[in-house]
């Protein structure tokens, strides 16, 4: 096993030898960087990377440029879990044979994805991978849109948010199906560590990750990746819609232990109003019209219900 | 990078990040890496911007926000200080200067054609209703 | 090593399916990556048992479907060693989208196609839809007749597909059933000759290098995407016949069994012949040399190599012949043949004057007899005493109904 990267505060952390590079071709104040930034950053480990296809992949791998500084592959938009499954096979067989290369060196195997990779086309691959206990870590960058191909709504896309494929509209507030729980299904598949994190809390970030190198075994990681694009925001607001996400409740951060022992990571000092998430990003902004302004108060409780069910959770250890 | 014929490049559209070895690259910073002509290092997303971060490190207190939070990898920072701004590499989103936490922010937003040094000579005075 | 040898007979009874598992053990091949079916799951089902019992040292995945085993079979050349699994119909199907990023990629791995029918209606039994299916997906495609050459080809697959010129995957053919589980003698090397053969796996391009990182599978538009292809396909039409020729000309000096890319039985002065795949190639050559002795002379052609198709060397065969029928063991859907089209391509700017005809045949494993390909032969000679074809250019054998024929 190799040391953890000691990272007792930012300073220190700015010390890291970035392997993500910039003129990638995401959009400018896009959070899927700051994620891989703080994600890559947060071990001095050697790196084999993959990635589903979607806009963090489209944007760092186009010909004849790459953005990555670590070994990277991308096959399709479903298997970029197993393809790093694949790769940390070969290493166990090229380990047990004495054929690898640098045989001093401990790896670690990550796989990047979207909500649309991760929660709808890519879910089989994911739970294969997950219930098939590879030491490989999956990333989903949250973003609750098929961002890459214009805002179509996926599994993510919360109620009343407006996607191209379920837009508001005279008759309609845009998105009628809640959010897929996807924190409680990887974790029920009694994977070792599930963690939901978010980039503008690097430190329960960089915690979580480390830990999800540190244990042998799958990791399943949901990072909430506001989007400028599909969200309607500005972009110089990115971390200020991260900030509204975690202190809203909307995205709890929490981490579920080897399926089953719940610990709730941040909680915030001042709870913000979900209606203040909300009226921040374009994407909801039909909801305040009168006639759907129950949504809201909907929201609100939804938010209100899982928070008491995560503490519930908590509490009973489960 | 110039297009090349079909018999130029490597099978499989497979890139290198490096010219030749690269040892210890999480203990290697970035001007001490050899980059092929493949790493998007050696590009260029400059004229993406409109409006451009300026920093003015008189007021900087090295809190390294603007490097976690920078997308791009456009805040370089060496020996836990702030040295400057990527300008190959920063697309002008301006997250820098709103996560900035001094009082006036050490980094600012100007438009592209903006003269550094005299935005820096009228840098904002304190925000006494802030503060 | 830390794994035994297995001590084979000269001559061991294997099923196709066996024949290929005894193959991937004897190559060691590193990494497996397998989702079942019919009737190709035996072949995985081998390394497993190998892999239980200590007679190879390697990784085997059972994952949740036949897509993720390509995908994983993918990532785990890309990491850089020897990677091989099997499957069949609808299996080739789901993991059709990752043939062809597997061959971009130019990634070395073998797979067992046992070749069984496509539904819909299911059927588990033998044609060849799946072969043809992914015919343009830029693997190298060989094709065995029988269990000894199943044996054979991945031995030959292998050191093909990961040649550092080629990088190109390879699949092995097999018919299902009618040679995955039809036991016959197959002649065997020792595990130590067949290693030997095989080589030692060197990586290019793998992940796995920490001193040397590498992007795979990249995006290309308009401005990049055809020259990688025209890349691929320059390599697919230029190395690796060569390539193959001399891997079968070693192949040969080893076991003094020859392989060409086009099999020829009896082809020197055929006025008549046969072409074809999988295990009809055996029952065509039997009643061949049959109609010989009832004054036809009849000849057989069965394709060793399918992709890349070998051009030239079948319109060489077919030069001096008169009447020729293309046999497809796929419904063509609409068209006239696979090996109708390609037969009819190669012969087609030479100075042949042959007759073509084409046959579609036994689609989900209905039996070619003997009479079939008697009334066959006798109706090439007919086509070739008339100096024309004397019947419609495709017709049906062995269905029930009226005769059915078209074009």
């Amino acid at each position: 096993m190799s040391e953890m990267k000691n990272i007792k505060n930012l300073k220190e952390f700015s010390t890291s030898a970035d392997r993500f590079e910039g003129a990638n071709l995401l959009c400018p104040g896009c959070a899927h960087s700051i994620i891989v930034r703080e994600v890559l950053n947060a071990t001095n480990d050697d790196l084999v990377l993959s990635a589903s296809t979607g806009c963090l992949e489209v944007c760092t791998a186009v010909y004849p440029y790459t953005s990555w500084d670590a070994s990277w592959i991308h096959i399709g938009f479903e298997n970029g879990s197993t393809a790093v499954a694949g790769a940390e096979t070969m290493y166990k067989a090229l380990k047990k044979k004495g054929r690898l290369k640098q045989p001093e060196r401990t790896p670690k195997f990550v796989s990047f994805a979207g909500d649309g990779a991760s929660y709808d086309i890519g879910f089989q691959w994911i739970s294969g991978c997950m219930e098939r206990g590879h030491n490989i870590m999956h990333i989903v960058l949250d973003n609750e849109v098929y961002a890459n191909t214009g805002g179509q709504r996926s599994s993510s896309t919360p109620i009343g948010s407006s996607a191209t494929t379920s837009p508001e509209g005279k008759k309609s507030y845009g998105e009628k199906i809640n959010k897929k729980d996807m924190m409680t299904i990887m974790a029920a598949h009694g994977i070792p560590y599930a963690a939901q994190v978010s980039p503008n809390k690097w430190k329960d970030m960089v915690k979580k990750i480390q830990h999800g190198f540190a244990v042998e075994g799958p990791v399943f990681i949901n990072a909430v990746s506001p989007c400028t694009t599909e969200w309607k925001f500005d972009p110089k607001d990115t971390m200020h819609i991260a900030d509204l996400a975690t202190d809203s409740l909307v995205f709890p951060l929490y981490e579920i232990i080897n399926g089953q022992e719940l610990n709730i990571t941040y909680r915030p000092k001042n709870v913000v109003p979900v209606e203040e998430y909300l009226a921040a990003q374009g994407r909801f902004k039909h909801l305040f019209k009168d006639e759907y302004k129950y949504l809201i108060k909907e929201w609100q409780d939804r938010v209100d219900e899982k928070w008491a069910y995560l503490q519930r959770r908590e509490e009973a250890r489960v | 990078m110039a297009k090349k014929g079909w018999d130029e490049f490597e099978i499989g559209a497979m890139l290198r990040t490096f010219d030749g070895k690269i040892d210890n690259i999480a203990a290697t910073q970035q001007e001490d890496r050899a980059y092929s002509q493949n790493s998007s290092y050696t590009a260029s997303v400059a004229d993406w911007r409109l409006i451009k971060p300026v920093f003015n490190k008189d007021y900087c207190i090295d809190c390294q926000f603007c490097w976690i939070y920078c997308p791009d990898v456009s805040i370089i920072s060496r020996d836990k200080k702030l040295v400057g701004v990527d300008m190959d590499h920063c697309k002008g989103c301006g997250i820098c200067v709103e996560v900035c936490p001094t009082n006036p922010k050490s980094l600012l937003m100007f438009p592209e054609q903006a003269d550094e040094e005299s935005v820096i000579a009228n840098w904002p005075k304190k925000d006494e209703e802030e503060a | 090593m830390a794994f035994d040898k297995m001590e084979l007979k000269d001559i061991e009874v294997w099923d196709g399916n066996y024949a290929a598992a005894q193959a991937m053990r004897q190559a060691q091949v590193d990494v497996v990556a397998a989702y079942p079916i019919t009737p190709s799951t035996p072949i995985v089902e081998g390394y497993a048992k190998f892999l239980a019992d200590g007679y190879i040292e390697g990784e085997f995945v059972m994952v949740e479907s036949e897509h993720a085993a390509m995908s994983a079979c993918i990532g785990a050349a890309a990491a850089g060693g020897r990677v091989a699994t099997a499957t069949s119909s609808q299996g080739l199907a789901l993991m059709s989208e990752t043939l062809y990023q597997a061959s971009g990629m130019r990634l070395p791995i073998v797979l067992n196609l046992v070749n069984r029918a496509l539904a819909s209606p299911l059927n588990v039994n033998g044609d060849h839809s799946d072969m043809y299916m992914i015919r343009d997906s830029g693997w190298i495609q060989f094709d065995a007749f029988c269990p000894q050459e199943a044996y054979d080809l991945n031995l030959i697959a292998f050191k093909v597909s990961e040649d550092h010129d080629i990088r190109l995957p390879a699949i092995v053919n097999q018919d299902g059933f009618m040679t995955s589980h039809t036991a016959q003698g197959v002649k065997t090397l020792s595990d130590d000759a067949a290693y030997g053969f095989v080589g030692e796996y060197k990586p290019m391009n793998d992940m796995l290098d920490f001193e040397h990182p590498v992007t795979h599978g990249v995006q290309t538009e308009e401005d990049w995407h055809f020259e990688h292809k025209a890349r691929q396909h320059n390599d697919l039409m230029t190395k690796v016949m060569p390539k193959i020729q001399t891997v079968f000309k070693d192949f040969e000096k080893l076991t003094g069994r020859k392989y060409t890319p086009v099999e020829k039985y009896d082809m020197d002065d055929a006025d008549v012949c046969v072409v074809c795949l999988g295990t009809s190639v055996e029952t065509a050559r039997e009643v061949a040399t049959e109609m010989r002795a009832k004054g036809i002379k009849a000849g057989v052609i069965g394709l060793r190599v399918i992709r890349p198709f070998p051009f030239f060397e079948i319109a060489e065969a077919l030069k001096n012949v008169k009447a020729i029928a293309a046999l497809d063991r796929s419904s063509p859907n609409g068209a006239a043949g696979m090996l109708f089209n390609e037969i009819a391509g190669a012969l087609f700017n030479t100075g042949t004057k042959a007759l073509l005809s084409g046959f579609v045949y036994g689609l989900g494993g209905r039996d070619l007899t003997k009479a079939h390909l008697v009334a066959l032969f006798n109706e090439l000679q007919a086509n070739a005493d008339a100096g024309k074809v004397t019947t419609k250019l495709q017709q049906f054998i062995g269905v029930r109904g009226p005769k059915l024929a078209f074009l």
